[in-house]
């Protein structure tokens, strides 16, 4: 789709679709009119439009399999905020739950093994891949979506040019996971791991180790005392980079990144966040090249959300099948019904209902 | 009705429905070990050729790992094909259960939601039994990016066509928090950025410090303190615009002149003499405790609607709009934090002071905060801008009554002052921003200078070259310590002790073994010393327990694993731990090698020593 057809995609969606699109990638859209919101969500996505395409068609979809008509947010009614949130009465005789909501059988149907398919990289794979040759890579996608494979094809690409590849990862436990994999895919002798006082195979092309070791090596060199082959380094993997948010470590993946050499690319491999535009934007903002963002939000396993009663009965969460986007409220009457038992029934009478 | 499922109960049910694997995620450790316990009456037993299954994957992970081999568990899973996942337990285990759920040999396995992400294995269904999880002390509502990051582990690629994530309630649970999850959109992340010494020596070491600026500058935490500077400045672009009326007539100051005339008129006294008690730092944050601004108070937070003072003392007071919806008066002083958050707020002089439709907007708002907002910097200034009286006083005469300009002035003064205040706040908000990260490290040099690992020139000391090496928490104790000679003659298992109560941060109870007195005595010193250090850098718990524990484990080289685990009531995995921690600050004190030999060679035996049993089999 060329930037004229997203436009003209975007200007027949309401208002409510834009500020959807807009979340984590524009800056106060609330404030702003259709319009404006257009303009800066193109924008904000002009390296990315192929991912802002995918989650445009993503709700889209998701609209048409909810015809109701979209509801207001449900606002505290003005200084009545204190009472709780009633449960109106009257919605019985609206078309919105005339419409049946899903039923168990066809909540579980399709449950199983898929046929086996013969392995075709994803496209936002392939861009994040393609995109790698030129310059850095934020990459946020949902769990389970196969950042994996991005981490190891990159690796293969950086290794097959005599390049040093870095990879690290948040908790050692996750380190020593990914040393067995790496190590049955690239081969024992290519791989090596690093911790506080050990190395194993440290002369390897692929080194695992913990994000704060990486910092230590950068401080060494940053001053004068190089162990590593800093000279060779062509790639960075920060894998769960989301980590940065974390209160305590979180300094130490700043930390890497600002101190990372600039001749090695960075690749940033993240679970869902709100804002990749801004940690994209962060790394052009003081790295040699401009960062590529590939990001989607749609989970390749479709996933579902049941309830099940204390006493063994499992219904639908949510009225409709797939988890509807954006509408919290849009729950299953009968899990509706047998959680407000269970509270009443549970919960020390006058502790209030929250 | 009981409160939650019945493990046993629920693995059936997810059997039945075909929902399996399943994680099943709890909210403690305890709750998956009962879990566990409660198949022990069940009469469930796994068919022979799984139960073959489990055996040979086993065999395959105690090849790598011998002490997978003595878990006492292993009848257990293989008869029921069940498992618990937890930081309790050993990495090896974990590896061997991680192993056994991606060969697809167990139907489930009970995690804890705290370590949702060290979780790395999918299942088709994850079972979530709570909204809220234990964050140091406090129970916190699960954020949305948690819910999905939970929710993710369900449905593998390749080997199921949807993945299910099912709601199983149990007290206290609360279902919002969970549906917004599901059906939200993940927070945004903010930067954590803060500045320890070791970082400081580090950069200095490598950069002059004229260039330390421009490095902080390139941090997340700035790139993220720009964005709200930038913001802040398109408002002051905009005040600018609307100051453009007001500007000099026939003094250039005509909005100084104009109130300080109007206080004289009116014959009140000076505003500032009254003000004298109130504390710069008050005044300075006073300033920003605007209507609409977001500010924490001691029970939760609350969206400022008027900012006036007092009748009688004229303390700083605001109006808050509550969470309930109450309008509560609060002097300025109680306010707690300050956020970076201020929504519009269409004042009115009277109850509620805001229109009817800015209340409704803001209470909703505040029903809408994330959990965590950043803080605003305020900066104190440090000499304040109350006009000396004396100035005041021999203003008598003003040429404002008989001034052309006069109908004017009088007409626009009080738009005037409040666009300039405005401007004034922001361009210290500004400025703040700018310059916070900047402030906090020149607070650090000036520890560091003090103590003596920089020079007044900020360069690394003799003593400033060694110590950038320590590069964990509680760097500044360490390495005061190793100043103060307090491991001279130590040997390898008193300085183990020492390190193991720094690391350890976690204050459960529990039984341990019996301290030496040598150790007892140098925890002693270590305690003093932390608590002269308190002003800089926070102490650590330092408890003798812990550090008996990790003493025994080298003091004594016949010690097995478990006859270590026997000697405490502190699960293995955290015993695991507590060890693999203190040997990476052991391995730090070993980079000292050439400044302190002794030291480091004392580490390095340490090290060895530690390195035993389960501690040898990962790297
Ligand atoms: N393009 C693809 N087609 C099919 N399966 C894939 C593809 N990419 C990855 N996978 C599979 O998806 C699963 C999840 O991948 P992983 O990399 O672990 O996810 P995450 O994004 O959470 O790191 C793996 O089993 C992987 O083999």
């Amino acid at each position: 789709m060329t930037i004229d057809e997203l436009e003209q995609l975007l200007v027949q969606q309401p208002v409510a679709v834009l500020h959807r699109l807009a979340r984590g990638r524009v800056h106060r859209h609330f404030r702003a009119g259709k319009r404006r919101l257009i303009e800066m969500i193109l924008q904000h996505s002009s390296q990315n439009l192929a991912g802002l395409e995918s989650d445009v068609q993503a709700l889209i979809a998701e609209r048409q399999s909810q015809p109701q008509p979209p509801q207001p947010p449900a606002r505290p009614a003005g200084r009545a905020a204190a009472s709780p949130p009633r449960r109106p009465a009257h919605r019985g005789g609206e078309p919105e739950s005339a419409e049946a909501a899903v039923s168990l059988a066809v909540w579980l149907e399709g449950i199983g093994v898929p046929a086996p398919q013969p392995f075709v990289p994803d496209p936002w794979q392939e861009e994040a891949l393609a995109a790698l040759d030129e310059t850095d890579v934020v990459v946020s996608v949902p769990t389970g979506s196969g950042k994996t494979y991005v981490a190891v094809e990159a690796a293969k690409r950086a290794i097959a040019h005599n390049q040093t590849v870095i990879y690290t990862s948040p908790l050692k436990a996750l380190s020593n996971t990914k040393y067995t994999e790496f190590s049955k895919i690239f081969g024992p002798d290519k791989v090596g791991i690093l911790t506080g006082d050990r190395q194993e195979n440290g002369q390897a092309p692929l080194l695992i180790m913990t994000t704060e070791i990486l910092r230590n090596l950068l401080y060494d060199a940053a001053s004068g005392e190089i162990d590593i082959r800093l000279d060779t380094l062509g790639l960075v993997i920060l894998d769960e980079s989301q980590y940065i948010a974390d209160p305590e470590r979180g300094v130490v993946w700043e930390e890497t990144i600002i101190f990372c050499p600039s001749q090695a690319k960075l690749l940033l491999l993240s679970a869902s966040i709100g804002n990749p535009q801004d940690i994209a934007d962060w790394l052009t903002s003081i790295r040699p090249t401009t960062c590529r963002l590939v990001r989607h939000s749609k989970r390749t396993v479709p996933l579902r959300a049941g309830y099940l009663h204390p006493n063994g009965k499992l219904v639908p969460l949510f009225k409709t099948a797939a988890i509807p986007s954006g509408h919290a409220g849009h729950l299953h009457p009968e899990a509706k019904r047998l959680f407000f038992e269970y509270e009443e029934e549970t919960l020390p009478s006058g502790r209030p209902r929250r | 009705m009981p409160p939650s499922i019945h493990p046993v109960d629920l693995i059936a049910s997810l059997r039945q429905k075909h929902l399996t694997p399943a994680i099943v995620f709890l909210t403690s450790r305890r709750a998956c070990d009962e879990a566990m316990e409660s198949f022990d009456h069940a009469d469930i037993v796994l068919p022979p050729v799984r139960q073959d299954a489990i055996a040979a994957a086993l065999e395959r992970v105690i090849a790598q790992y011998p002490s997978v081999a003595e878990h006492p568990l292993i009848p257990t899973v293989q008869r029921i094909g069940v498992a618990a996942h937890h930081a309790g337990h050993l990495p090896s285990w974990k590896i061997a259960i991680e192993e056994l759920m991606r060969q697809g040999c167990l139907d489930a396995v009970f995690a804890t939601t705290t370590l949702a992400a060290g979780v790395d294995f999918p299942a088709r269904t994850v079972v979530i039994t709570q909204s809220s999880i234990r964050k140091s002390r406090d129970f916190t509502d699960l954020t949305i990016g948690e819910v999905q990051q939970i929710a993710g582990r369900a449905g593998r690629r390749g080997k199921d066509q949807v993945g299910f994530a099912v709601v199983t309630p149990s007290p206290y649970i609360d279902l919002g928090v969970l549906t917004k999850g599901f059906t939200g959109h993940p927070e945004s992340i903010d930067s954590q950025f803060s500045i320890s010494y070791p970082m400081v020596l580090n950069l200095l070491k490598a950069h002059p410090h004229e260039q330390i600026q421009a490095i902080l500058a390139k941090s997340f935490a700035q790139f993220q303190l720009n964005q709200r500077a930038e913001l802040l400045e398109r408002k002051l672009d905009g005040l600018h615009v609307q100051m453009e009326p007001f500007g000099p007539r026939v003094c250039t100051d005509w909005i100084s002149q104009w109130q300080t005339f109007d206080q004289v008129r009116r014959q009140r006294p000076q505003r500032h003499q009254i003000r004298r008690h109130e504390s710069p730092e008050l005044s300075a944050r006073f300033h920003f405790m605007t209507p609409g601004r977001v500010v924490g108070l001691a029970r939760g937070r609350g969206i400022v609607l008027r900012q006036y003072r007092s009748k009688g003392q004229k303390n700083p007071m605001i109006s808050v709009l509550r969470l309930d919806g109450a309008v509560t008066e609060c002097p300025a002083s109680n306010v707690g934090d300050i956020f970076d958050r201020i929504f519009e707020c269409d004042e009115t002089p009277a109850f509620p002071w805001c229109s009817a439709a800015a209340f409704d907007e803001l209470s909703y708002q505040l029903t809408e905060l994330p959990t965590r907002l950043p803080t605003l910097p305020i900066m104190v200034p440090k000499d304040s801008e109350v006009l000396p009286d004396a100035i005041v006083q021999s203003l008598g005469d003003f040429p404002c009554p008989s001034c052309p300009s006069r109908p004017a002035c009088q007409k626009d003064f009080a738009t005037a002052l409040r666009l300039r205040q405005e401007q004034h706040r922001h361009t210290k908000s500004i400025q703040a921003l700018r310059a916070s990260l900047w402030h906090r490290f020149q607070e650090r040099v000036e520890v560091l200078q003090k103590f003596g690992y920089l020079t007044p020139s900020a360069h690394l000391t003799d003593e400033g070259e060694w110590a950038r090496l320590i590069r964990i928490d509680h760097s500044l104790l360490i390495t005061e310590m190793i100043r103060a000679e307090a491991f001279t003659g130590a040997d390898p298992s008193l300085l183990t002790g020492v390190m193991a109560s720094i690391t350890h941060d976690d204050d459960r109870p529990g039984s341990f073994p019996r301290i030496s007195p040598g150790l007892s005595s140098l925890l002693g010193q270590v305690r003093k010393l932390a608590e002269s250090l308190s002003p800089y850098e926070d102490p650590p718990l330092l408890r003798a327990d812990v550090a008996a524990l990790a003493e025994r484990w080298i003091a004594d080289p016949t010690l097995t694993w478990i006859g270590l685990c026997r000697l405490t009531t502190m699960a293995e995995g955290d015993i695991y731990r507590l060890l693999a921690r203190t040997l990476e600050f052991l391995s730090q004190i070993h980079t000292l090698r050439a400044t302190h030999p002794g030291l480091a060679e004392t580490a390095s035996r340490a090290i060895a020593l530690i390195r035993r049993g389960v501690l040898e089999e990962l790297p």
